[in-house]
């Protein structure tokens, strides 16, 4: 095992990188990783397939992994009243028991009414209006969060939609919609008693964390530490659609 | 030839008594009862085969094996010249002369228990002071990386004082991360998440001072004469003459055996004083250098830092103290804590925290009291029982304030301009076309684009793919890693030579271990074959019934130079059965198969390839070696996983790329950049990556 890596060492290459090659993290670990991702974050197929190739009990079944993957590919086209639906059916008490994700949800769905009349000409306003006085209005006193919430969107109304602030602008942003997807997914999981991120993630914070701290403190490292998704790999993965999301 | 394999073999002749018997053999002993009790047996995996006529010859003609690791055993005891070891080790002779399971295997819960009276004395003490107790880990120290490390390093030094091989011992895990043993001695530690194949260990731990290990009990050998260590060192009492001169400077001193190591983040002890007097206590209880005379309470002097239970003052490093906590007496428990991140310490009483006592603490620091009357007692806990002051919660807390960070840190800086999301995307797909996940990786890519369509706001736009190129070397390989995964070593064989013909030319040690596997799947599948047809579950290899084995063996011992001498007729016998044709033709085959694997290998000077020969030959000595459990881990099909694993690296390599994926990489460099962030007490201290790395369901 060591020499298949050892025959890429360079006499130049920095001590950091040398021990960074003798550490050989369990298969195993990472296949589990990987596992939990697909299934924490609902990518019903890719899980199943490969729980199959590489031999792992599936995490969760397929169809509960299906169910979340629709919520948020309901909420990620911005379809909100489907993906209500849905998560009424799926687990009845989500919403009930978190006033602030609905709160999220409705909100969102009153940017999604507002960008319907923004982008059809001489859109009319007065769904949006409605829908806000008749859903998120009664529930904006309650938290001075909402509020604000509420405020900001319905500034959305009041500016043209090419000329807004980079805060509001961003309301009407995709990463909202995926932002709240998230903490609909996330709800969901805590509602199943799986409630947490991917543990990659917290691996990638942790990789991040770690070198920011070592690097704080004057460690002896290399100018840069490569992910590896550069160079050979990575001219493939560019090639696949890496590009940065236009936003 | 062919005669000397019929299952059963009434006609065996004897000369089929394997000569490796003597090296795997113990003599009876009440050590080899203990431990074959005590820790299931997997010490011993040769210890007792009940049959070993089917293929010993094969053994026979090769005896350098079985000499070899009898011999080298020997020659390891006279390296040690600890006692308790030679005691309870040499009465055993050849017994342990292969017992990596021990290290390797891992998964030996029972093991500390059942051998730690024998090995009293004997435990990690390579690397200190050359007397130490088993092992143990401070409750606030569970879940410490760097405490795991000392604790496979600790493993793997008694594995390797198992083998005999002190030359290795000097580098725990090296046993560990052999080539053979990674293939052959696969965990098959119980699975909460499917299958479990620890098979590629981690690196071998940094030795040294990285590696220096806890305080375990008072140092007998750096102490003031007038004290007494009492209690196999965890208690000091002031046994001699009264002091001449009452004089107030005067003091009597003991250390730990140990510094205490920064790496740990936090570390905490814990003193009772346990004299009898009611009287006013003069003890004084904190930390020192080496350098710190025995002949006075720490605290008075540079390099050391003491609370005093006469006045409850705190000393830093000079005779006048400052007032810090209560007085303490007989009874009272003192603890006593450094916060290496921190640089600073604090001491409890009775559990009760009296805040921080000193700052800007320095130096390699061991734990140390003092005391001036006569009588004066005191009970060390350096963490081999419950501590008093809830330590565990003040852990935790660290714990969790630093998790909270890494939590809210961002990732942006990692590969810009990829979010976080895109990051992990990118991550999961490279890995997954990396290692020839194909059908998993074009699912991924289509769920991945899906995803993105629906979150692009202009339904025209082209959204770009995230398809996975055709691409040709990972269906290769995916077909080559099945066939290996299968157990089909000829196909995976036949298949790398087609597409990579030079693959296996340029690297030997895979061409070996796939030609290793391939013998082990042949037994395996003799076994299988065996285990279905024989009806008769009276014979089990491992029902050793009678002592006529034990006689054979010692008998053995005696004339090694004449091994042909003994009685198998006395094997119980088998009738031939319907499949018992094809259940011999496999034998055969089997059989002439090991001899070639023998015939290439056998002057290969590498230690792993010898050590896989010798582990893949012990296996004919088994007559079920599905169901003999000192073997039984050799044959699980999970130990394919590895194989395939290092076929598909050489592969990767031959092509140019990387052998490992992004994400692993990203995962090493972690690894060793909270190897960095632990020195000295750093945060890396209150981290360990499996907390972030590995999933738990539920948490």
């Amino acid at each position: 095992m060591a020499s298949s890596t050892a025959s890429t060492t360079t006499p130049l290459r920095h001590a950091f990188e040398r021990r960074v090659e003798d550490i050989k993290p369990l298969k195993s670990d990472i296949n589990a990783l990987i596992l939990d991702y697909l299934t924490t974050e609902g990518y019903p197929s890719a899980a199943a397939k490969f729980s199959k190739e590489a031999n792992l009990r599936p995490q969760q079944e397929e169809e509960s992994v299906k169910a979340r993957r629709q919520i948020q590919h309901s909420i990620h086209s911005g379809n909100i009243q489907e993906a209500v639906d849905a998560l009424n059916e799926l687990e009845p008490q989500v919403l009930d028991s978190n006033p602030s994700l609905h709160f999220a949800l409705l909100r969102l769905q009153l940017v999604e009414l507002i960008r319907t009349c923004n982008t059809s000409p001489g859109g009319d306003i007065t769904p949006a209006l409605n829908f806000a006085t008749a859903q998120l209005a009664p529930r904006a006193p309650t938290n001075k969060e909402f509020m604000e919430d509420l405020e900001r969107t319905m500034a959305l109304l009041v500016f043209p939609s090419d000329s807004l602030e980079p805060p509001l602008a961003a309301l009407l942003q995709p990463g909202l919609r995926q932002s709240v997807a998230d903490r609909v997914n996330k709800a969901i999981l805590a509602c199943q008693n799986q409630r947490r991120d991917a543990a990659i993630r917290n691996l990638v914070r942790l990789r991040a964390w770690a070198e920011n701290t070592a690097r704080e403190t004057k460690r002896d490292l290399p100018a840069a530490i490569e992910l590896g998704l550069d160079g050979d790999e990575r001219h493939e993965a560019r090639q696949n659609g890496h590009e940065p999301m236009v936003t | 030839m062919t005669n000397s394999y019929p299952s059963g073999s009434p006609g065996v002749p004897d000369s089929s008594m394997p000569t490796g018997a003597p090296g795997f053999m113990p003599r009876r002993s009440s050590y080899a009862s203990v431990v074959s009790g005590a820790a299931s047996g997997a010490s011993q995996p040769f210890q007792q085969p009940a049959r070993s006529g089917a293929f010993s010859h094969l053994l026979s003609q090769h005896p350098d094996f079985s000499y070899d690791s009898t011999y080298s055993n020997f020659g390891g005891h006279s390296r040690y010249e600890n006692r308790g070891y030679d005691m309870d080790f040499t009465t055993n002779g050849g017994g342990h002369g292969r017992s990596g399971s021990w290290g390797r295997g891992g998964q030996l819960p029972s093991f500390s228990s059942a051998f730690g009276l024998l090995m009293n004395g004997h435990g990690y003490g390579g690397f200190g002071g050359g007397h130490t107790d088993q092992f143990f880990v401070p409750s606030y120290l569970k879940g410490s990386k760097y405490v795991q490390k000392l604790e496979e390093a600790h493993k793997a030094k008694l594995s390797a004082h198992k083998e005999g091989h002190s030359a290795q011992s000097s580098q725990p895990g090296s046993l560990s991360t052999s080539a053979s043993s990674i293939n052959l001695h696969a965990k098959m530690a119980p699975s909460h998440r499917g299958m479990t194949y620890d098979l590629i260990e981690k690196a071998p731990p940094v030795e040294d001072e990285a590696l220096a290990p806890l305080p375990s009990k008072w140092n007998n050998q750096d102490k003031h004469a007038a004290l007494e260590v009492l209690s196999d060192g965890q208690e000091v009492k002031f046994t001699g003459p009264k002091p001449e001169r009452d004089r107030d400077h005067e003091a009597y001193a003991i250390r730990a055996d140990h510094p205490m190591p920064p790496q740990c983040g936090i570390y905490y002890f814990e003193v009772t004083i346990i004299s009898r007097k009611r009287e006013e206590s003069s003890i004084g209880i904190g930390f020192s250098s080496k350098s710190v005379p025995l002949s006075r309470l720490p605290g008075w002097e540079p390099e050391s830092w003491a609370y005093h239970g006469d006045d409850g003052h705190s000393f830093c490093c000079q005779n006048s103290g400052k007032h810090y906590g209560p007085p303490f007496t007989a009874g009272d428990v003192i603890g006593c804590g450094v916060n290496f991140r921190t640089g600073s310490a604090f001491f409890t009483k009775n559990g009760d925290h009296l805040g921080t006592a000193f700052r800007e603490i320095k130096g390699k620091l061991y734990p140390s009291v003092g005391m001036k009357k006569a009588g004066e007692h005191v009970r060390v806990n350096f963490g081999q029982s419950p501590f008093i002051f809830d330590i565990d919660g003040m852990m935790s807390a660290k714990k969790k304030h630093i998790r909270q960070e890494i939590e809210a840190t961002s990732t942006a800086k990692l590969a810009p301009p990829l979010n976080e999301t895109e990051l992990i995307q990118s991550l999961v797909l490279q890995f997954l076309t990396h290692d020839g996940y194909v059908e998993t990786a074009k699912a991924f890519s289509e769920e991945v684009h899906a995803e993105k369509k629906a979150l692009s706001l202009d339904p025209n736009a082209a959204v770009n793919g995230f398809e996975v190129k055709e691409d040709e070397d990972a269906g290769h390989r995916q077909r080559i890693r099945a066939a290996v995964l299968d157990g089909d070593v000829e196909r995976a064989l036949k298949y790398t030579n087609a597409y990579y013909p030079n693959v296996l030319k340029d690297n030997e040690h895979v061409y070996f271990r796939l030609r290793c596997r391939k013998f082990i799947e042949m037994i395996r599948q003799g076994a299988e074959l065996h285990n279905s047809t024989s009806t008769n579950g009276t014979k089990k290899s491992n029902g050793h019934s009678g002592d006529w084995y034990d006689d054979i063996i010692n008998q053995e011992m005696d004339v090694d130079d004449h091994p042909n001498q003994n009685n198998w007729d006395r094997m119980d016998t088998e009738e031939p059965s319907g499949n018992q044709m094809e259940y011999q033709r496999l034998l055969s085959a089997t059989l002439a198969y090991g001899q070639d694997l023998q015939a290439e290998f056998q002057n290969d000077p590498r230690r792993e390839v010898s050590m896989a020969l010798k582990d893949a030959f012990a296996l004919i000595a088994y007559e079920d070696p599905l169901n003999a459990k000192e073997v039984s881990h050799l044959l699980d099909p999970s130990g394919r996983v590895a194989v395939a694993e290092e076929l598909n690296s050489a592969i990767l390599l031959s092509l140019g790329k990387s052998s490992s994926a992004a994400l692993e990489q990203l995962y090493q460099q972690t690894t060793i950049l909270l190897e960095d962030l632990r020195e000295g007490g750093g945060p890396g201290a209150f981290v360990n990556i499996d907390d972030f790395a590995r999933p738990k369901i539920g948490q």
